[in-house]
């Protein structure tokens, strides 16, 4: 059975806002951020993240696991960044190094640990945007009413049977995450150490194989089990009724035209070659010096 | 939709074959159901009454592609093969075994809603009809809630309220009790009774027969192995009805044993005196998920060599909570949980897992290796047993649970009686010193049950360091009047009485109170009491009887 975020009504203007405005100004947003790699234009999205995460009034404890997860997402990606300086490929043209150690190589692939100051700069952007893109999109599950989030994208343009699929996507993931701890569970009372070393990465990967499997064929036998569920209460044959109903108030129209301010304003800027990486100026005579 | 005057279900010479199996699934199948009957279905697991609902709400031979269908189903004596499912969907409303798979909805409100959003109906129409049904059900209250948050009773009845908004006129139920606690069993029996008396015809899929009598079923149908044994009328039905196949109330079995004379295994020892050495203490447990929703409450309790635990109560009084709190998989809030002397905070899970082995309620988080055996094999490694060992307590779980056959089976791929067999007999061939299982009878039929609760006890009764303890959570009743020397009733995060089966289970007030429904084998084991001295199965008391 799928499962709901721990979502509770908490008298805020977050939570008075139509979903989809905020769908609207989530996407904007988004967009927007992607238009720059200057660190200074993405502490503006990183505040309006912030300002949003406080007026919801949510906890660091309540999202707790989502930022560890965050946190090791943005960890591996730095590091991947550091080591091999994939993915800035164009965001910057020039190099003023700050260390510069011999290649070396490790598991086929050849590492080149060199820091310049875009390097370290960009890194700093990259972490700050994934950081904005989280602490915007991490409200939405604990703010938004459960039955609304199928209404929320049927209303947004989305066919009947997309839009309820949307909401079954939003709850397979807390679902997903409450069978692996069962799953876990399960096999430590059979003796299963996770941590269990040795075996090399094949090894490893076989180790995972307890939890992986029961999970993965779980999540696909209970797929099948709702869409006959689904199919045995006639889902899917002709236009559906929404029950919930939404309704835009003044102050989700206001919400939706700052949202598309922003976006047109960051795509304008894109277009004038303002925003890109900025590396300032005292890291690159620090890099010359050095 | 109204059909009256046409018989609402008619099958003849109905034939299945799964596209995967060889075997037949259904054969020759032939009855009919008029407007106000209910009619059980009834079988051992593996019968075909799951197979049979299917044909008859559709899903056969749509969702279940490339089998062979076979014979005629009518419904009000028109042809469903050419209909979509939804238009079938109106006239047989479907109750699935488990209310968890048929639940959509993320709140009551729209579950209950959900076929009704799909038929396109009206707002006003839809909040009506909701409102109608859950006042019918009498859950008007729960209109509101997270279907997450339920209690199985309670799932339960949204689930058969999402079918009846629909209004259809046949109404599939498909093991209604198999998650629920005696009392809600009871109130679900009584429900299910009132739909037919109210018109619908109920074809209610169960092999407990001896429940599903309360709520007096006007004929029945018995499957065996895919075929039709029998039928007709409930007194021709319990004439041939085996009590090994299907559960049937006490003194029928007794008066079958009486004939077959079978040849019953000697009682479990009663409990053993406080000298024997603990194996698991608790020792003032408290504990809760959410503050201030304690789920265990001061909990004291002492596991002791010898012991043979019932542990009962009502759904969400926190009997799995305490045997996670034994094996480490959560940490007391309050109090300490020490097993063979060791406080659980400072072991792992897989290190009391040597002391307490213990069988998840749901198969499917357990199982993954690609064959039965490696699958047993799996605890055994993991404890670093020697390959011999290993091997030997593997065949010997294999043996004790009837998986003969299956070894090289893909356990993924096996019916939900063997996959449960399966999980028990894999925690089996870890020989751990307490063998605690959650719901162990789920999915099997009497004669299974029977056969690995016998083998089981009578593998400690030949080695004293092997199961000195077990330990299990169960709805069933006789489970319990028949294995168990000692009996806890849990009842919300506390012990409500902790003794022998013969002095808790007599005291009806308690059992009410723990919403625990006394069997027709308690009631006959309290009345020969004074004669047996103490619980016995009925087919134990057949021969005691005699004497």
């Amino acid at each position: 059975m799928l499962i709901t975020w721990k979502y509770k009504e908490r008298d805020t203007i977050i939570q008075k806002l139509d979903p989809r405005a905020r769908v609207i100004f989530l996407i904007c947003v988004m967009l927007a951020i992607m238009q720059f790699w200057d660190l200074r234009f993405i502490a503006f999205f990183l505040l309006l993240g912030v300002v949003q995460f406080v007026l919801a009034k949510l906890t660091w404890q309540e999202t707790r696991r989502f930022w560890l997860v965050i946190g090791i997402i943005t960890t591996v990606l730095s590091l991947a960044t550091a080591l091999t300086g994939r993915g800035e490929a164009g965001v910057y043209a020039d190099t003023h190094f700050l260390w510069k150690p011999a290649p070396f190589h490790l598991l086929g692939l050849t590492l080149r640990p060199r820091l310049s100051a875009e390097r370290v700069m960009y890194l700093f952007s990259q972490i700050t945007r994934i950081v904005s893109f989280a602490l915007l999109a991490v409200v939405f599950p604990y703010t938004i009413h459960p039955a609304r989030y199928g209404i929320t994208f049927r209303r947004l343009g989305l066919p009947d049977k997309l839009a309820f699929a949307v909401d079954l996507a939003f709850r397979f993931i807390p679902s997903l995450g409450r069978d692996f701890t069962v799953t876990m569970d399960a096999q430590k009372a059979r003796g299963y150490e996770l941590e269990r070393v040795g075996g090399g990465l094949i090894g490893q990967i076989r180790n995972m194989a307890p939890l992986l499997i029961p999970i993965t064929i779980g999540s696909v036998v209970g797929g099948e089990e709702v869409v006959d569920a689904m199919d045995l209460r006639a889902f899917g044959t002709g236009p559906r009724t929404w029950l919930t109903k939404l309704k835009y108030e003044p102050r989700d129209y206001m919400l939706i035209g700052f949202s598309l301010v922003l976006l047109i304003g960051a795509l304008m800027l894109n277009l004038l070659d303002i925003g890109e990486l900025w590396v300032p100026m005292w890291l690159q005579e620090l890099a010359a010096g050095g | 939709m109204s059909r009256n005057g046409h018989l609402p279900v008619q099958i003849a010479d109905l034939c299945f074959r799964y596209r995967t199996r060889k075997e037949l699934a259904l054969h020759g199948i032939t009855f009919q159901a008029d407007r106000g009957e209910l009619v059980l279905v009834a079988g051992a697991s593996g019968c075909g009454k799951t197979t049979l609902m299917r044909c008859i709400n559709g899903l056969i031979p749509r969702s279940y592609t490339g089998g062979q269908l076979a014979g005629t189903i009518r419904l009000f004596e028109e042809d469903p093969t050419p209909l979509p499912l939804t238009q079938i969907s109106q006239m047989v409303g479907t109750v699935l075994q488990d209310p968890e798979k048929q639940i959509v909805g993320s709140y009551v409100l729209n579950e209950v809603a959900f076929g009704l959003e799909n038929l396109g109906l009206p707002h006003q129409q839809i909040y009506e009809r909701v409102e109608w049904v859950l006042d019918y059900l009498g859950i008007s209250h729960l209109w509101d809630r997270q279907t997450f948050s339920l209690s199985g009773g309670e799932k339960q009845k949204v689930a058969i309220a999402g079918v009846l908004a629909m209004q259809p006129d046949i109404i599939l139920l498909d093991e209604p009790l198999a998650s629920l606690d005696p009392a809600s069993s009871q109130e679900a029996l009584a429900l299910i009774r009132r739909l037919a008396d109210e018109g619908k015809t109920v074809l209610l899929i169960e092999h407990r027969v001896e429940d599903i009598l309360r709520a007096k079923p006007d004929r029945a149908l018995f499957l065996s192995g895919g075929e039709q044994r029998y039928f007709g009328d409930m007194e021709g039905f319990l004439d041939i009805a085996d009590y090994r196949e299907v559960k049937l109330p006490a003194p029928m079995v007794l008066s079958q044993a009486r004939e077959t004379q079978e040849e019953v295994p000697p009682p479990p020892p009663s409990a053993p005196t406080n000298g024997r050495p603990a194996l698991v203490e608790f020792d003032h447990v408290s504990f809760c998920y959410e503050p201030e929703q304690p789920v265990l409450h001061d909990v004291s309790l002492t596991i002791r060599q010898g012991d043979i635990i019932a542990l009962l109560g009502p759904n969400g009084a926190g009997k799995t909570t305490l045997i996670k709190q034994a094996i480490g998989l959560l940490k007391p809030r309050d109090g300490t949980v020490r097993v063979e002397g060791q406080d659980t905070r400072r072991v792992s899970t897989a290190q009391v897992a040597r002391t307490l082995g213990y069988v998840f309620q749901s198969p499917t988080h357990m199982l993954f290796a690609p064959t039965v055996q490696e699958e047993l094999a799996f605890g055994p490694r993991n404890m670093h047993f020697e390959e011999t060992i290993v091997q030997a307590n593997v065949g010997q779980a294999i043996d004790i649970l009837n998986l003969r056959g299956l070894e090289e089976y893909p356990p993924l791929a096996l019916s939900f009686g063997q996959q449960k067999r399966t999980t028990i007999a894999a925690v089996l061939a870890m020989q751990s010193k307490i063998l605690a299982m959650d719901e162990p009878t789920a999915g099997q039929d009497y004669r299974n049950y029977t056969n690995f609760m016998n083998s089981i006890l009578a593998l400690r009764t030949q080695r004293e360091d092997l199961f000195a303890a077990i330990l299990f959570i169960t709805h069933d009743l006789d489970l319990a009047v028949g294995y168990a020397n000692r009996v806890i009733l849990m009842s919300e995060g506390q012990i409500a009485a902790d003794g022998p089966p013969e002095e808790v289970l007599a005291d009806r007030a308690l059992l009410e109170r723990c919403r625990i429904v006394p069997t027709s084998l308690l009631d006959l084991n309290l009345k020969l009491l004074p004669k047996t001295g103490r619980f016995h199965r009925a087919e134990a008391l057949a021969s005691l009887v005699d004497q």
